[in-house]
């Protein structure tokens, strides 16, 4: 009798603990992409949070330091989307460097409360390409 | 002439405590297993011995650093001539080599204290063994995998220094300290629970001779863990304490399962249950400290914290997976004699409040272990990158931590075995008058949302339960005794050093959950443009932008503003958030500035970049409700740790002074 309650309290502790475990991991799961994969299947991400990696793409940059918008272009040179990053640049943020931001796309528009510099690499297309070896890239953004 | 360089000295003293260990490791196994004393004390000498080679392995160390000696590798890929001379001390543990360096010397040392000061019992040369096959697994991996002594047949003239963000704040040189004894602590329980295992003696003694251990390793990973949060308070500037982040995650998981197995232990010392239950807790502990050190050294997890990729990784999650395969393996071996005969008497009762909460504590260790590990399990499985947000810690273990905040108040006042149902609905009423009264007064003075007015609820229903706990054992002893209230509760909180350093405990932690609720659900984060000369309003407060300054120090090149707090017409105080160059790093930290306040913080930190030609600076912003309470419960936490250890005083000597005084 005793034991019998004992385990239908377990059963029911873990059924709901795996069940609020399950929902909250489908809810904050945060995939890290490039620009080309989020073009090849916009549908997938939706408005869902993503990490976006890619580079900085040259004279894309613009600051409006009155309202702290920061806008540019990132690229992994297959796509690139316009991003709108609420807050000044962080240090070392140049043209060309590698950055991670977060936050979601709304109209095409990547909108980002998080912007990461990755800024230990230099990247340059294979000799024979116009395009950066996009896996490399993303290895060394993550 | 032959000259002994500081690099091969400490060589030489690492492999000597190398053979040292190995020598204590194989007399002490022998000593056990034929019952010889004298193996069993040479064994202990040996253990002694150990700790003064590896001692001996500091001093070279500390030598080498504070003379800028560059001939050895450690101190010239880590240390620099300009840094001061605390940063010179801390340095040894601010990277791989130098840290599993100071983790081993602590090791020893405890090991050291331990084969010099426990009694003589059976369990005594079986716990030493195994303290010392952990300490040879330390030292091995020092001299095979990441030797702190390696010579450079080149030496720079200079190095960079440790990482910026570690030589930033004092903090640094406490909070790995802390973290480290908090682990080698708990080394010394799991150690008397596999030689309880060995020696077939699964009783209560195996815990009564380690609980000084148990809570002394307990409150140092509890303040190790307290003092990292204020540490990323102060130094990472986004004016949070805690990101659920993969390092975070790994020092919290065995902090779970020792909170877990300091409760469960009672339940074995007073109804002889739960025995296999407290051995797997202790041994989850211990293998959860080697899990995270292979998790955060191997690079297999990314996170904020940047800590090298090295050799170590695979060496730890092998030992890990060794000290798994062996103890759960010892355990089963001896089921029969650690499996529980009695049952629990009743569902409600004091013994089911601590299983419940071990239920509780385990499912939060489950959580956030998976947390840790799901981005390598999806990567595994899909090849795609993803990171678990901290939206998922959150919403999975909020809801756990109000059961146990729950638990917390009702538990100490049930009674063993079975509570009446009488006193049980009583105390209930009691407690949750408290909490729906407190919720109440939250509720009409504005704060409506639903986590916080819960913990304010729960808060106040376990101040009532430790009011309850504290008149249950004041009022009984007031009717037979003349003295005044006042003096009997001194004289119990003496008398009960246990369970009333139990209560200040966790008085402790309803104010740190005060704290993290408070400055997590009310948190306010904005970045500011000011004029210089001009202020801008924050929160009922205005800052003012003074000026820009810059310093040079021998160690750091820093950019800062100066920025007045005012409240209407009174100047709080100011403020000089800056922003740091250390040496030839090209990463600048930066160091906010904190306008501490019991109410609410107000945090400032330099957002982006100071450039002289602008006409303003951008501050990034946060004011954190009771956020300073985090650090005061922190404390008072410890307190009660320290003071549920203060030792018994000999009977004999009370004895001997009534003697005298009779005379």
């Amino acid at each position: 009798m005793k034991r019998g309650i004992y385990a239908l309290a377990g059963v029911l502790v873990l059924g709901v603990a795996g069940f609020m475990i399950y929902r909250a991991l489908n809810s904050s799961l945060v995939y890290f992409i490039l620009p080309n994969e989020y073009a090849a299947n916009p549908g997938q991400y939706g408005d869902k949070r993503l990490r976006l990696g890619g580079l900085v793409a040259p004279g894309t940059v613009n600051f409006d330091d009155d309202n702290l918008q920061l806008t540019f272009l990132v690229t992994d040179s297959l796509e690139s989307y316009p991003v709108q990053h609420y807050g000044t640049p962080p240090d070392l943020f140049k043209e060309n460097t590698g950055v991670v931001i977060e936050g979601h796309f709304d109209d095409g528009v990547f909108l980002s409360d998080n912007l990461l510099i990755k800024h230990s690499e230099v990247y340059e297309p294979p000799p024979d390409s116009e395009h950066l070896d996009v896996e490399a890239l993303k290895e060394t953004l993550q | 002439m032959f000259e002994l360089s500081l690099g091969q000295l400490g060589t030489a003293s690492i492999m000597l405590a190398l053979a040292l260990a190995l020598y204590a490791v194989i007399t002490g196994v022998l000593g056990a297993v034929w019952r010889d004393a004298r193996l069993q004390t040479s064994a202990r000498f040996a253990a002694v011995a150990v700790f003064l080679a590896l001692t001996t392995a500091v001093c070279v160390m500390q030598a080498a650093l504070l003379t800028d000696d560059f001939t050895v590798k450690y101190v010239a890929e880590h240390s620099r001539i300009a840094s001061p001379l605390w940063v010179k001390i801390v340095t040894m543990w601010a990277a791989l080599e130098g840290s599993i360096l100071l983790w081993g010397w602590l090791l020893t040392a405890y090991t050291a204290v331990l084969a010099l000061t426990t009694p003589n019992t059976p369990l005594r040369p079986w716990a030493l063994v195994i303290m010392q096959v952990v300490a040879v697994f330390f030292v091995g991996v020092m001299v095979f995998a990441t030797n702190p002594f390696t010579v450079l047949a080149n030496p720079p003239l200079d190095g960079p220094g440790p990482n910026p963000l570690l030589q930033n704040h004092w903090m640094m040189s406490v909070h790995p300290l802390l973290l480290y004894l908090g682990y080698v602590g708990l080394t010394v329980p799991f150690a008397f629970a596999m030689s309880a295992l060995i020696t077939r003696r699964p009783g209560t003694q195996w815990m009564t001779l380690t609980r000084v251990w148990t809570l002394t390793g307990w409150g140092f990973l509890t303040a190790g863990i307290i003092a990292g949060g204020w540490w990323s308070y102060e130094v990472l500037g986004w004016g949070g304490y805690w990101a659920w982040d993969p390092v975070e995650n790994v020092s919290f998981m065995p902090w779970l399962t020792a909170t877990a197995f300091i409760h469960s232990v009672q339940v074995q010392e007073r109804r002889r249950m739960l025995k296999s239950w407290n051995i797997l807790l202790i041994t989850l502990t211990f293998a959860l400290t080697l899990l995270g050190t292979f998790l955060i050294r191997s690079g297999v997890v990314s996170s904020v914290h940047s800590f090298g990729d090295g050799p170590v990784g695979p060496i730890f999650l092998g030992f890990f997976i060794i000290v798994m395969v062996l103890s759960f393996g010892l355990i089963a071996l001896r089921w029969d004699q650690v499996r529980d005969n009695s049952e629990l008497d009743a569902v409600v009762s004091r013994e089911s409040s601590f299983l419940l909460g071990n239920i509780l504590f385990l499912t939060i260790t489950f959580a956030v272990l998976l947390g840790t590990l799901f981005p390598l399990i999806v990567e595994a499985f899909t090849q795609e990158k993803v990171t678990v947000g901290a939206p998922f810690f959150d919403q999975v273990s909020l809801p756990v931590w109000m059961l146990i905040l729950a638990l917390m108040g009702i538990g100490p006042l049930l009674p063993w075995r079975k509570a009446e149902q009488q006193s049980l609905i009583r105390n209930l009423a009691w407690l949750t008058g408290a909490g729906l009264v407190a919720a109440g007064i939250a509720y009409l003075l504005g704060i409506h949302k639903f986590y916080p007015l819960i913990v304010i609820a729960l808060c106040a229903y376990n101040w009532m339960s430790l009011g309850l706990l504290i008149s249950g054992a004041v009022i009984p002893r007031m009717r037979v005794s003349q003295k005044s209230a006042l003096r009997i509760f001194k004289q119990y909180a003496f008398e009960n050093r246990r369970r009333f350093g139990s209560m200040i405990v966790h008085l402790g932690i309803t104010i740190i959950a005060l704290g993290i609720m408070a400055s997590s659900a009310y948190r306010v984060d904005k970045q500011i443009r000011i004029e210089l000369g001009s202020s801008a309003t924050f929160q009922g407060y205005e800052l003012k932008a003074v000026d820009r300054f810059m310093e040079q120090q021998p160690s750091r090149i820093s950019a800062g503003a100066i920025v007045e707090v005012w409240r209407g017409e009174r100047l709080v105080r100011t403020l000089r958030p800056r922003i740091n160059l250390f040496g030839q790093n090209q990463q600048t930290v930066p160091t906010p500035a904190v306008l501490y306040t019991p109410w609410h913080d107000i945090y400032l930190n330099i957002a982006g970049n100071l450039n002289p030609e602008d006409s303003f600076i951008v501050v990034r912003a946060v004011q954190s409700p009771l956020v300073t309470w985090i650090w005061v419960g922190g404390l008072i936490l410890v307190i009660g740790t320290g003071y549920a250890l203060i030792p018994k005083r000999a009977p004999q000597r009370v004895r001997q002074t009534q003697a005298s005084v009779n005379a």
